[in-house]
């Protein structure tokens, strides 16, 4: 019994974080048809600042509030130096935001060196779950992951703001035409997906090895959680990361790490190949 | 106009090629034969990216691929097959030429995929090819193959440098010639035609999907081409080789020479591989972070790369105007192939 209510807690916390990192992901790609490759590095650079802060003598929690928004002026400036030149070209945002994540990694890597960099945990101690002894800050980092899903959902959904977004999502050109300020709607998307990849990385950086590859080991589950889950909804990403994280954790309670990447890895490439808009997709 | 340069310039930058090693040292005329290995990559990918626009992150299975089959057969894994280098090279075409058939068959069949899905999943089949790579002893495992003999000429003797360049520069203009022959027959400007617009070709009637599947598994054998002579150079095949590091490498490599030219793209290997060799002792670390920068640069403002307009070769002949309509259509206008 004991051995189930773990393994679901796991489940549920790595869907959960995966949900958190791929929230940004969807913002940006739902809104802007842009994939995002620096993702992976929007959310390292979230757990450096989380570095910087700690180990200049801040809070754990001043990082934590300061990591989006460093983040948030970052995505702005890349948005307006790179990724509004090339909107209109689909296959070039993927190279250049490919770039980007190349150069971002490697001025991490210049500034802090390749080397691992350590943040102390928070909120040390565990807490009896149903006679399990869950480490506390796993359940802080699930916690947000609902919390900022159930946010972006509200955002989205129940104000103007999101009115105006999914208005700019369904017909652009149309909303132009009714004068919506796409140009300002998009940076405010992309500083806005930015900030969330950078609180995740925040939020993760004391359970992680905080390290100039931590990114891309994220971008890819993340980026198949998207599109198994399908590209244009909040309840894709959701559905995606459950099945992702799911699996993942299954077969990794049987399998070594490796063998269980490749199995979700080949599991998901087939489910995209069969639903290409992701399983709330429906049928083009 | 770039344009009636184009092959002027090209034939140009194959004699300077070739005349090259002539001129460098031993060792240096090594490391050039390494890079032209790259440049063959290069012209696989620039064939189905600038071809037929098929953007994979996963190349680099098929150049591992191919460097894994020569390691075999030349270290004797294979006892079938006997150790001689040509069997290894006859095996590193057959077998990425018949994986990217597989893989292309699988991305292609049916309502196709493109864009992100095709990046994403081509991108996945690196990292399981890379994964299980190392995991799989018989290939080396993590540590890869090790200790695969040089090439040899004719006689049994170890090939120097000097003529190491010349059998690569070899094997690379033939992949070139292939290459070109493909995009500028019939056939390449079906591919072009799927390039602009997919669904509009396949509603004339072409079988879209053999199209590309085809190209892909071609690709592929040039890929393992490169792979078999990267092996027989280096002398070592690790799972890296194979995996997602060396296939965004020679996006970049192909993006800054310049995607929808053969030629830019062969030479943007060379140009980034050889300027890595000579700034990275410079500029240390700082070389990868400008790498970075340049090919956003690239991407964003020179979409056709730094030598993708100063080589671009004219339209195949098939499309000049006759003499006697051409008094006509110049007041109708240009035939513009490719106008993007």
């Amino acid at each position: 019994m004991a051995d189930v209510i773990a393994l679901f807690l796991d489940t549920l916390s790595f869907t959960l974080t995966l949900l958190l990192v791929t929230l940004g992901l969807v913002v940006i790609f739902g809104m802007m048809n842009v994939i995002n490759m620096a993702h992976g590095e929007f959310f390292l650079l979230g757990a450096y600042v989380v570095v910087v802060v700690t180990g200049a003598g801040g809070s754990f929690w001043l990082a934590l509030v300061l990591a989006p928004l460093v983040l948030a002026f970052i995505g702005f400036a890349l948005e307006w130096l790179v990724i509004r030149h090339i909107y209109h070209r689909f296959i070039d945002t993927i190279l250049a935001t490919w770039g980007i994540s190349i150069a971002l990694k490697q001025a991490i890597t210049i500034m802090f060196g390749p080397g691992l960099q350590s943040v102390p945990n928070p909120l040390p101690g565990t807490i009896d779950l149903a006679g399990i002894e869950y480490p506390l800050y796993r359940l802080f980092i699930m916690a947000m992951g609902l919390l900022l899903a159930a946010g972006t959902y509200l955002v989205f959904f129940r104000t103007p703001i999101g009115l105006t977004a999914r208005g700019v999502i369904a017909n652009r050109a149309m909303s132009a035409s009714l004068g919506i300020n796409t140009r300002r709607l998009d940076w405010a998307t992309f500083a806005f997906g930015a900030a969330l990849a950078g609180f995740a990385g925040a939020v993760m950086a004391p359970i992680m090895s905080v390290d100039p590859q931590m990114g891309v080991g994220f971008l890819v589950p993340s980026f198949l959680a998207v599109l198994v889950g399908g590209v244009n909804s909040l309840v894709g990403a959701l559905l995606g990361s459950a099945l992702i994280g799911g699996t993942s954790t299954g077969l990794s309670a049987y399998l070594s790490q490796a063998d269980t990447q490749i199995l979700v890895f080949l599991l998901a490439m087939m489910v995209i190949r069969f639903f290409p808009n992701g399983l709330t997709g429906g049928k083009r | 106009m770039w344009f009636a340069h184009g092959r002027l310039l090209t034939v140009l930058a194959w004699v300077a090629l070739f005349i090259l090693p002539l001129v460098l040292s031993d060792w240096n005329a090594a490391l050039f034969a390494q890079y032209v290995t790259y440049g063959i990559f290069a012209l696989s990918l620039a064939l189905i990216w600038g071809g037929a626009g098929i953007l994979s992150f996963g190349q680099a299975i098929f150049f591992g691929l191919g460097a894994c089959s020569m390691a075999l057969v030349t270290l004797g894994k294979l006892p079938l097959l006997g150790d001689s280098a040509w069997v290894g090279l006859l095996l590193a075409l057959i077998i990425p030429t018949l994986a990217a058939a597989v893989l292309g068959w699988i991305l292609f069949q049916g309502r196709a995929l493109a864009g992100a899905q095709l990046g994403i999943v081509t991108l996945c089949a690196a990292f399981v090819a890379e994964i299980a790579a190392r995991r799989w002893d018989f290939v080396g495992g993590f540590n890869g193959l090790f200790g695969i003999p040089p090439m040899t000429g004719l006689d049994g003797d170890i090939l120097s440098g000097f003529a190491t360049s010349y059998v690569v520069l070899g094997a690379a203009l033939l992949s070139y010639l292939i290459a070109l022959a493909v995009l500028r027959s019939p056939l390449g400007t079906v591919l072009a035609a799927i390039r602009n617009n997919e669904s509009r070709t396949a509603h004339f009637g072409y079988d879209v999907r053999l199209y590309k599947i085809f190209v892909f598994a071609l690709s592929g054998a040039l890929a393992g081409l490169a792979g078999a002579l990267f092996a027989l150079q280096f002398g070592f095949v690790s799972p890296t080789l194979i995996g997602f590091g060396l296939s965004t490498e020679a996006l970049i490599w192909v993006a800054v020479g310049g995607r929808g030219v053969l030629m830019a793209a062969f030479l943007g290997a060379l140009i980034v591989r050889s300027s890595e060799s000579v700034l990275s002792s410079a500029l240390d670390q700082y070389w990868l972070l400008a790498l970075g920068i340049v090919f956003v640069a690239t991407v964003v403002f020179a979409p056709q790369g730094l030598l993708g307009n100063v080589l671009r070769l004219p339209s195949p002949r098939r499309f000049a105007t006759p003499k006697k309509l051409e008094e006509k259509s110049r007041s109708v206008g240009q035939v513009e192939p490719d106008a993007k």
